[in-house]
C-alpha cells in the first residue's frame, strides 16, 4: 500500500551570519545551504501493518511522512501510495488516507468537534448514515461522547487529541500517518488511544505509519521498525529483535514511604541504585533477565509503597543503535 | 468543490467569526463611525477653506454619503484583515491540513473568507437601516432596488476579485519570511487607486484615464457608484464583464504562482 523507493529530499534553507552587514547583503543575495532531509530511502509497507518510525530529531522523519502524504514534493526517487504518486494529490488518493499530526491541531480551535466533523463529512462526501454510525462508534470507543459539542479550546490534551483521531478516522482511510499521536499525554489517554489504535487496525486493516517517541507506543503497536538517522535508512525490520540486542536494561523504581526516614547512602550504594530526593524514589538499572531479583532486593531493603519496572527510553536505544551502525560503517 | 461544501465552508467560519461577539460591535460601531466621521471633518474643512461648493462633482452632504457607502462596502469588499491568511497556513504549517483534503485549497480559503464576512454583513445591515435618519438624501444620489440588487452583485464581483489579488500575494509566502508588507502595500493601492480613500471622480483627468485601464475601479468606485444610481444597466453590465474578465486574468497568474509556490513548501509545523 505505500511503496518509498530512493526517496530524498533536499531543502535550502537561508543561512544568516551574524552582524548589520551580513544582513545588509543578505537582504540582495540571501546566502542558502542545501540542506538533505532525507537521502534515498525505501521501504514498503502493507494492509494491516502498523510501521513503526523512529530516528533523532531532525532525522528526517517529518519530511517523510510529509512526503508520503503529498505534503511536500521530494527532490528525488519516486513513491506510490495506494497506487498514486501522493504529491500529485489525486482526490481519490487525498480520500483514502489521513494524517494526524500530535503537535498541530486539524480541527477548527473555537468550534466544537462536532461541527468540524460536519465539515469533515462535507469533505470526504460521507453518506449521512455512515457518518452517523462512525461517529457514534469512535467517540464511544475513546470515550469522548460528551465533549462532541464542547469547543476544542476547551478540552484537555488528551480529549483534543481523541477528537483529532476521529476526525482523521471518519472517512475509513485505508493508510493512515501518525506523528506523535500520543506525545503530551497522561499514561491513560496514551493506553487509551494505543487500545483504540490496536481495534481500529483489526477491524479496519489500514496500513499505518507512526512516529512516536515513546517506547510504549512502538512497543504495543509495531511489530516492525524503520530507523533513520540523518535522513539515511538505517534499519527495517523486526521491533522485538531490536529490543533482545540493543535494550540490554530495565529501569526498577521503588517509591518509597513519604513517612519512613530516608535511605542511607551506604544502602543505596550497597544495592547498586541512585536516591532522587525530591521524588523520594530508589532507582537501579538492572540488566533484562536481572528485574525480579532486583525488585525483590528493593523490596526486602527499602520501605516501598510502590514498585515501577521500566523499559529504557526509546531515544536511548535508538542512539545506541545509531552509534552500533556508525561503528559497523567506520 | 461541491456547492455543499462550499456553503458548509461558509457557515462553518461564520460560526467562528460570530463567536467573538465583542470584537464584532467594536468594529461595526467604532471602526465605521471613526472613519465616516474623520473623512467628513476632513472633506468640511476643505469645503470651507476653497470656498467651493462641489469637488469631484460632490457637495458635502453627497461625500458624507460617499464615504458612508463605500466604507460599508468595503467591508464586505476586502473582508475581515485577518480572514482566510494564505501566508499564516504557509508558516505555520496549517497549509498542510488543506492539502490532505480532497479539494481545492483556493476555494476553500474563499469559502472561509465569505463565512468571516457575515458579521459585516450584520453591520452593514444595521448601519444601513440608521443612515437614512441621520444624512439627508443629496442631489444626484437615487438608491432604488433594482440599483440596490445591480450593486450587490457587483459587491460580490469585488470581493472575488480582491480576493483572486491578495492571493498572489499571499502566495509569496512561499518564498520571502514576511509578506505582510505586501499585504499592506495591496490594500493601499486598491484604497487609493479603487475610490476608497478618495472618490475617484477628484483625480485628474490624466489619472483617472489610467485608472480606467487598470482593475482597481472595480473594487470601490464602481459598485458604489451602481449603489448610489449613478450607472446605467448596460454600463453596469459592461463594467461587471470587465471585472470578471480581470478576476479571471489575476486568477490565472495566482494559479501560476501557487503551483510553483507549493513546490518547493516544506510543510513547516508539525
Amino acid at each position: 500500500m505505500i511503496r518509498a523507493d530512493r526517496l530524498s529530499k533536499t531543502f535550502r534553507v537561508p543561512r544568516k551570519a551574524p552582524g548589520l552587514r551580513a544582513a545588509l547583503k543578505g537582504l540582495v543575495r540571501p546566502d542558502l545551504v542545501e540542506k538533505r532531509a532525507v537521502r534515498e530511502v525505501s521501504f514498503s509497507v502493507e494492509e494491516g501493518e502498523i510501521v513503526g518510525l523512529l530516528g533523532a530529531n531532525g532525522a528526517g522523519k517529518t519530511t517523510l511522512t510529509k512526503m508520503l502524504a503529498g505534503i511536500v514534493h521530494p527532490t528525488a526517487g519516486d513513491a506510490s501510495v495506494l497506487g498514486f504518486r501522493p504529491w500529485e494529490r489525486d482526490d481519490r488518493f487525498r480520500r483514502q488516507i489521513a494524517l494526524v499530526m500530535g503537535q498541530k491541531a486539524q480541527l477548527w480551535w473555537d468550534l466544537p468537534a462536532a461541527d468540524g466533523y460536519l465539515l469533515l463529512k462535507e469533505i470526504y462526501g460521507i453518506p449521512a448514515d455512515r457518518y452517523r454510525r462512525t461517529i457514534d462508534a469512535l467517540a464511544e470507543a475513546l470515550g469522548v461522547v460528551r465533549e462532541l459539542e464542547i469547543p476544542i479550546r476547551r478540552l484537555s490534551l488528551g480529549e483534543r487529541m481523541k477528537m483529532e483521531l476521529i476526525a482523521a478516522l471518519l472517512h475509513g482511510p485505508r493508510v493512515v500517518f501518525l506523528d506523535e499521536p500520543t506525545i503530551g499525554l497522561d499514561l491513560a489517554a496514551q493506553r487509551a488511544i494505543r487500545e483504540f489504535l490496536l481495534a481500529y487496525r483489526e477491524e479496519n486493516r489500514p496500513a499505518v505509519l507512526l512516529t512516536s517517541h515513546y517506547m510504549e507506543d512502538i512497543q504495543r503497536l509495531c511489530e516492525r521498525i524503520l530507523i533513520l538517522r540523518d535522513g539515511e535508512l538505517v534499519y527495517d525490520g523486526s521491533f522485538k529483535r531490536v529490543v533482545e540486542r540493543y535494550a540490554h536494561t530495565k529501569v526498577v523504581s521503588a517509591h518509597l514511604r513519604r513517612d519512613a526516614p530516608p535511605p542511607t547512602a551506604a544502602t543505596v550504594a550497597s544495592l547498586g541504585a541512585s536516591f532522587d530526593a525530591e521524588a523520594w524514589v530508589v532507582r537501579r538499572r538492572v540488566p533484562r533477565g536481572e528485574v525480579a531479583e532486583a525488585a525483590s532486593a528493593l523490596l526486602a531493603t527499602l520501605p516501598v509503597a510502590d514498585l515501577s519496572i521500566e523499559e529504557e527510553d526509546v531515544g536511548a536505544i535508538v542512539a545506541r543503535i545509531l552509534t552500533a551502525r556508525a561503528e559497523e560503517a567506520s | 468543490m461541491r456547492p455543499s461544501l462550499f456553503l458548509r465552508v461558509v457557515a462553518t467560519e461564520a460560526r467562528v467569526h460570530l463567536a467573538y461577539r465583542a470584537d464584532f460591535w467594536i468594529q461595526s460601531v467604532l471602526g465605521v463611525a471613526a472613519q465616516v466621521a474623520l473623512a467628513y471633518f476632513v472633506w468640511q474643512a476643505m469645503f470651507r477653506e476653497s470656498g467651493a461648493t462641489r469637488i469631484g462633482g460632490f457637495d458635502l452632504t453627497g461625500m458624507a454619503v460617499y464615504y458612508l457607502v463605500v466604507v460599508l462596502l468595503a467591508k464586505l469588499v476586502l473582508g475581515p484583515e485577518h480572514a482566510g491568511r494564505v501566508s499564516q497556513d504557509v508558516y505555520e504549517g496549517g497549509l498542510n491540513r488543506y492539502l490532505v483534503f480532497p479539494t481545492s485549497y483556493f476555494l476553500f480559503k474563499y469559502a472561509q473568507s465569505l463565512g468571516a464576512l457575515l458579521p459585516a454583513v450584520v453591520q452593514l445591515a444595521l448601519l444601513a437601516l440608521a443612515a437614512p435618519l441621520v444624512l439627508a438624501s443629496p442631489e444626484g444620489v437615487a438608491i432604488t432596488p433594482g440599483g440596490a440588487a445591480m450593486a450587490a452583485v457587483s459587491v460580490g464581483a469585488a470581493n472575488l476579485l480582491y480576493f483572486a489579488m491578495s492571493f498572489p500575494v499571499q502566495c509569496v509566502a512561499f518564498w520571502a519570511e514576511n509578506v505582510w508588507s505586501l499585504a499592506v502595500a495591496l490594500r493601499l493601492a486598491a484604497g487609493l487607486l479603487g475610490g476608497l480613500l478618495l472618490p475617484l471622480a477628484v483625480f485628474p483627468e490624466g489619472v483617472r484615464a489610467i485608472l480606467a485601464w487598470l482593475p482597481f475601479r472595480f473594487l470601490f468606485d464602481e459598485p458604489v457608484r451602481v449603489l448610489l444610481g449613478q450607472v446605467a444597466f448596460l454600463d453596469w453590465l459592461e463594467g461587471l464583464g470587465l471585472a470578471l474578465a480581470w478576476t479571471g486574468a489575476v486568477l490565472l497568474g495566482g494559479r501560476l504562482v501557487w503551483r510553483r509556490g507549493v513546490l518547493g513548501y516544506g510543510g513547516v509545523g508539525i
